[in-house]
């Protein structure tokens, strides 16, 4: 037992690491990029603090092979990646380099008495969780918001400056933010979701004024934004687009495919209106509307402004 | 390309009690974001004049998703076929998919998808990259071919980053990165003219250890949502909106 390691490019989510890391071993190694995230990872009561250092100024995803070098000379039992965008790809790297096993986006990591490790994930986009179990050396991703930054008071980790190649064979052209239309279906309270049953062009204002009634922003499935295009893409739930966490989130004509309906998991009530009651939405949902939404959409705005 | 022959997500049943998954009734389909994988490369294979090759790992039905694969653009297919019962993770899938890449001659570009519909794992394209040797760039939402130079738009959280690689390269790619037509009738009937291959795993000559799974699976269960599925299906609009409105009160979720 050589303690585990842990890794992001972002600093904030290598502190959340480390307390989910000091719950399954006594000795936590962060590793980070530069000096600056050194600094604030050198107050998470970690055994110790490795900052990875190359000239100029590489992306991550360069850092790959000398993490994984790392991993080898210090015969380290597992490493936790931070599950982002950087992270998914620098995980599954150093696992094939290290020719190890590899979990994707672990909710329960668990080590077993006979040092082998465990930990659950996800399936089929929400409808099913696997078990795994491996001994060896291991990588395994974890998303953001799982554990609790950790941060313990007057503690200062030794940090140690390892000086590395990095592979630049990918050249960043330039990054620039992505053109937004202002919407952060994340944080809302309510939302309105418009289905492929409720996809033409007129349906849209209908969606629109239930959402101005419940103060609710107007979200979508994949396909109305994708293949319709009737919405920008940011305003698509589910597993490669938006996860929400509403209060309320009301599905107009949505079907309930699984790789939508797990991006509105957390919500605390569900309201499918479906003409169809076989919906696989309605096997979801805290009330199952069957009936037409182009009649029922308007009774119902109006019965909620009659409250106000 | 690269892409998975997957039970529909849609068709597992969960026994509500014990949480078992039956996925044998559940019909089979390639995962639905490879279909636009599978489009994406065929935009970028016919503008620097290549052939596009499909390439899958599963047991023997997903023979069946071949001919699909063919439909949908892929030139030539190639089925690498699973021993029967034995399990793959992504260990084992990058390891068989890097030997057959190999396999075939002058491969500038294999594209992958972000995340495959059962385990979304964006494991094995990363993986297979590593294994080839090649540069890898993931989460990619347009990509052009121009002479020996890849450009790549990936898509950062609220940033999108252009990056620029040689040739050969992994890519990783996410849905918006193309639609995913419908195969016309034509396509249909012209895939049954397209060559396709199959090669027993066994063929590929790869060590014990590059195709015995790392992780061992000890549970698989369904996910059963706890939610009050109070149906409103009787009687007029009116009084179904009533109903909902006096619940969703009672529960505090309107302002």
């Amino acid at each position: 037992m050589t303690g585990i390691y842990v890794f992001s490019e972002d600093p904030r989510l290598a502190a959340e690491l480390a307390t989910t890391a000091a719950a399954l071993a006594d000795e936590v190694h962060v590793v980070c990029l530069g000096a600056d995230a050194s600094r604030t990872l050198t107050a998470t009561g970690a055994t110790s603090v490795v900052v990875l250092e190359a000239a100029g100024a590489p992306r991550p995803e360069a850092y790959v092979a000398a993490l994984a070098g790392l991993m080898r000379d210090r015969g380290a039992d597992l490493l936790l990646v931070g599950a982002t965008v950087t992270g998914w790809e620098v995980g599954a790297r150093v696992a094939a380099l290290l020719d190890s096993a590899l979990v994707s986006e672990a909710s329960v990591i668990t080590a077993l008495p006979d040092g082998a490790w465990q930990a659950e994930r996800v399936m089929y986009a929400g409808g099913a969780v696997q078990t795994e179990t491996w001994s060896g050396p291991g990588v395994v991703t974890v998303a953001p918001g799982r554990a609790v930054a950790a941060a313990v008071p007057g503690s200062a980790s030794p940090v140690e400056v390892v000086a590395v190649d990095v592979d630049t064979r990918v050249r960043v052209v330039s990054r620039t933010a992505r053109v937004r239309s202002g919407v952060d279906l994340a944080s809302a309270a309510r939302v309105v979701c418009v289905g492929m049953g409720l996809a033409e062009p007129g349906d849209l204002a209908l969606a629109g004024d239930l959402a101005d009634a419940l103060d609710a922003e107007v979200a979508c499935t994949r396909p109305v934004a994708e293949d319709r295009g009737l919405l920008p893409t940011e305003r698509y739930i589910g597993i490669s687009g938006a996860h929400v966490h509403p209060d309320l989130y009301v599905g107009l004509g949505v079907s309930g495919q699984v790789q939508h309906t797990v991006g509105f998991r957390d919500a605390k009530v569900v309201v499918g209106i479906n003409t169809n009651p076989a919906a696989p939405l309605f096997a979801v949902c805290d009330y199952a509307v069957v009936g037409d939404a182009h009649e029922i959409v308007p009774l119902l705005a109006a019965a909620v402004r009659a409250r106000h | 390309m690269c892409f998975k022959w997957v039970a529909a997500e849609g068709e597992l049943r969960v026994d509500p009690a014990t949480r078992a998954v039956d996925a044998s009734s559940a019909r089979r389909k390639i995962s639905d974001y490879d279909r636009n994988t599978i489009e994406a490369a065929r935009v970028a294979a016919g503008s620097i004049g290549s052939e596009l090759v499909g390439l899958t790992f599963g047991g023997p039905d997903a023979r069946t998703g071949i001919k699909d694969a063919l439909a949908r653009g892929v030139d030539r297919a190639v089925h690498v076929v699973a021993d029967e019962g034995a399990r793959a993770d992504g260990h084992v899938t990058a390891h068989v998919l890097a030997a057959q890449v190999r396999r075939l001659e002058d491969v500038d570009l294999v594209l992958c998808t972000e995340g495959a519909s059962d385990t979304y794992a964006h494991e094995t394209g990363p993986r297979l990259g590593e294994l080839l040797g090649w540069p890898v760039v993931t989460n990619v939402r347009e990509l052009t071919v121009e002479g020996r130079t890849l450009r790549a738009v990936r898509v950062l959280g609220a940033d999108l980053e252009t990056v620029e690689c040689d040739l050969p390269a992994l890519v990783t790619v996410v849905p918006e990165v193309a639609p995913a037509p419908i195969p016309g009738l034509r396509s249909v009937l012209g895939a049954a003219k397209k060559p396709s291959e199959q090669v027993p795993v066994a063929d590929l000559g790869l060590p014990a250890g590059a195709v015995t799974a790392r992780t061992t699976v000890t549970s698989f269960l369904g996910y059963v949502a706890a939610r009050r599925r109070v149906v409103l299906a009787d009687g007029a609009a009116q009084d179904k909106v009533d109903a909902l409105v006096a619940g969703l009160a009672q529960d505090g979720v309107l302002r």
